[in-house]
């Protein structure tokens, strides 16, 4: 028996085009949709190279000091300048047509040229800020205490770092992957779909089909466990298609824990699917209305949880902490952060956790509704 | 007796939609529910088949009391819901092979049940159709084939009729007839009195959940006043001459309806001569003259004193 309502129920939901649509089609061009708008986000952000010239005339070529640390600063792959000599009148046709930020004349006081103000141009400047100081500081103490010229060296390599290293699971940081997260953590509530379906055809009071069903010698309980498994099934081959797809046609990357990535969508399917079977068992209205309240709801745990403004995320935390406790989206969404980020996995454990411990009071919810064998008006 | 059901009360709040109902269904039977719309047919129905709480009352199915979990009973049953109630991705032949799975646990036996019942309800040629693209009439067979797919010994249709165009109609009604006659007992609700009357070898009248009256179409019609009813196609009459046809023998109305007199008698001989004699005496121009016998709708008329199709 299981094995028969199991198989027509497969087919039943591959044949469905609308649940289809909701829970395969449309994040799938969703995911398309970011990866479109999104992919040049933080790109714009890549440090480039300064173009830079400096005047070369003798009190450049004299000052060793100031020529060496402007030579270090435009070496290697991290330079921070593409370094020009230049008499002043190339330098100031260079910065004319466009191809510098700005020129530096060498002397007592070292000048910066530029033709306009802006990010460069503050680097250029704060660089040439730092260099005066720490020549100054150095020329100060060789001065009136040579002795301590050591203890100065030293002090100037050891910088005090007010940031706190935490170890990291290895992800680099990217602002978009958490667009995708929200995505896919919405794609699995997107299940309440499919669960919806499995409480409306089964309930003699929802529909004439459920009627027929309860008529048949069947368990309730039993049918309704065989449908969900395929519902279950399908949901789960989905989502791990819109995974697939979102890795590695997309690229975007979800950290080396494949295992523990997997599992969150397994649990977070498993909420969907119940989410939307408790909500169909508890709200007596027509189809439509519940499918209104569950993409409502999915959309609004999607928003809360960033998946338009990321900032949302962050606001919510820090203000209305229990509000990101109780949006499974958000949950979801946490956790495959912190497998990307963190190397501790006890943020992730206590994401999973919480989530685990809906999916499960939906499924008890569930059972105590369908539980019922009369019901008081069909 | 296949179906028994004693002293069935079902309220909704202040409304009784099953007062103290109780009837018995035998062996063999063709058993009409007729009522008309909200009378509580489909709610017996229900309750029949414990699909429904109900207040008061016992009902027994093949001898046993019935409950959701009488599996052995339910096994026998095949029901035909009032609303289409099939599955719009199978097809016709996985619908009926599903619900018919749902019985029948011999892969075989199911196979052979399903292709017996796709002939047995002409759906052959429809067999990889989806519900969609069918007709009001191949959706209401293809409902009924996933009630009967399993040979059930007691089958229930309730207005299995409805919006079927009479081509449909008649080859559902003739396929229950046949289902009777292999040796199914049937429980039939319907509004429409003319397929009651043409199928059902007993009859319950149901109005506000009661019984108003049971027996064969003959017994019901023997249980009313109305003998005839006899309808002249007339153009020319006055009302002096309906008054003086009011006082022919057996005469209980006349009324006129411009061009139809429409007479009703009780029962006695000769009413029809009578009122032919008078017409041709009182040299009354009429055209088609007809006569009729009580239908069940009369019976539900002097009854209740409302129509049935109210």
């Amino acid at each position: 028996m299981f094995a028969h309502i199991f198989m027509n129920r497969l087919r039943c939901l591959l044949r469905d085009k609308e649940t289809i649509f909701w829970t395969f089609a449309f994040p799938l061009a969703l995911s398309l949709f970011f990866y479109l708008a999104l992919s040049n986000i933080g790109k714009g952000e890549t440090f480039q190279e300064i173009d830079i010239a400096v005047v070369n005339d003798s009190r450049y070529q004299e000052d060793l000091y100031f020529k060496t640390a402007l030579e270090e600063a435009s070496k290697g792959e991290d330079r921070l300048f593409d370094l020009t000599l230049a008499t002043e009148e190339e330098a100031g046709k260079l910065l004319e047509n466009g191809s510098i930020k700005g020129y530096i004349k060498a002397g007592d006081q070292i000048e910066l040229v530029v033709k306009e103000s802006g990010m460069y141009q503050s680097i250029i400047k704060s660089f040439l800020d730092n260099y005066s100081q720490t020549f100054k500081a150095v020329e100060t103490v060789l001065r009136n205490d040579p002795k301590k010229y050591q203890e100065v060296m030293e002090s100037l390599k050891d910088r005090k770092n007010y940031v706190k290293e935490v170890p990291t699971a290895g992800g680099k940081p990217d602002i978009v992957i958490n667009y995708f997260y929200t995505l896919i953590a919405m794609a699995c509530m997107y299940g309440s779909f499919f669960g919806m379906r499995e409480t409306s055809d089964i309930q003699a009071d929802i529909s004439p089909l459920a009627a027929r069903i309860n008529i048949a010698p069947v368990h309730k309980l039993k049918a309704f466990l065989s449908s969900i498994c395929a519902s279950m099934l399908i949901h789960l081959v989905v989502m791990l298609a819109l995974l697939g797809f979102i890795r590695y046609v997309l690229n975007i990357d979800f950290g080396p824990r494949t295992g523990y990535v997997l599992l969150t969508m397994v649990i977070g399917s498993i909420t969907g699917v119940f989410f939307g079977a408790f909500v169909s068992a508890l709200v007596k209205k027509s189809e439509g209305i519940k499918v209104a309240v569950l993409i409502g709801v999915s959309m609004l745990g999607s928003f809360l949880a960033g998946m338009m403004y990321i900032d949302i995320k962050y606001l919510i935390s820090m203000n209305v902490p229990f509000l990101s406790w109780i949006n499974p989206v958000n949950l979801l969404t946490d956790a495959f952060y912190s497998l990307y980020y963190l190397d501790d996995l006890s943020r992730y454990a206590l994401n999973i956790g919480v989530l685990s411990g809906f999916a499960t009071l939906f499924c008890v919810l569930t059972y105590l509704i369908l539980r019922r064998r009369k019901y008081a008006g069909l | 007796m296949i179906v028994k059901v004693r002293n069935l009360v079902k309220r909704y709040g202040d409304l009784i939609a099953l007062d103290h109902l109780s009837f018995s269904i035998k062996e063999g039977e063709i058993f009409g529910l007729l009522g008309p719309n909200g009378s509580g047919k489909t709610t017996a129905i229900n309750c029949i088949l414990s699909l429904l709480k109900y207040d008061k009352g016992e009902i027994e199915v093949f001898g046993e009391p019935m409950t959701p979990e009488a599996y052995h009973i339910k096994r026998n049953i095949g029901i035909v819901m009032q609303n289409v109630a099939v599955f719009n991705e199978l097809t016709v032949y996985e619908n009926i092979d599903y619900f018919c799975g749902l019985y029948i646990k011999d892969k075989n036996l199911k196979k052979q049940l399903v292709e017996e019942t796709i002939e047995f309800t002409g759906l052959n040629e429809y067999r990889n159709f989806r519900p969609k693209k069918l007709s009001g009439g191949l959706l209401r067979r293809l409902n009924i084939a996933c009630g009967i797919a399993h040979k059930p010994k007691l089958i229930i249709l309730d207005e299995p009729t409805v919006a079927v165009d009479p081509q449909s109609r008649n080859k559902i009604l003739e396929g229950i007839r046949k289902l009777n006659s292999k040796g199914a007992t049937i429980i039939y609700t319907s509004h429409y009195m003319e397929e009651v009357e043409q199928i059902c070898s007993r009859i319950m009248i149901i109005d506000k959940g009661k019984a108003i009256a049971t027996g064969t179409k003959e017994e019901l019609k023997a249980m009313i006043s109305l003998g005839e009813k006899i309808t002249v196609e007339s153009y020319d009459v006055s009302g002096e001459q309906l008054a003086r046809l009011k006082q022919l023998p057996n005469i209980v109305s006349v009324e006129y309806s411009n061009p139809l007199i429409e007479i009703k008698s009780s029962k006695g001989k000769n009413n029809l001569e009578n009122v032919l004699e008078f017409i041709k005496k009182e040299n009354i121009p009429f055209g088609k003259i007809y006569s009729e016998l009580p239908t069940l709708n009369d019976v539900f008329l002097e009854i209740t004193g409302k129509e049935l199709r109210d």
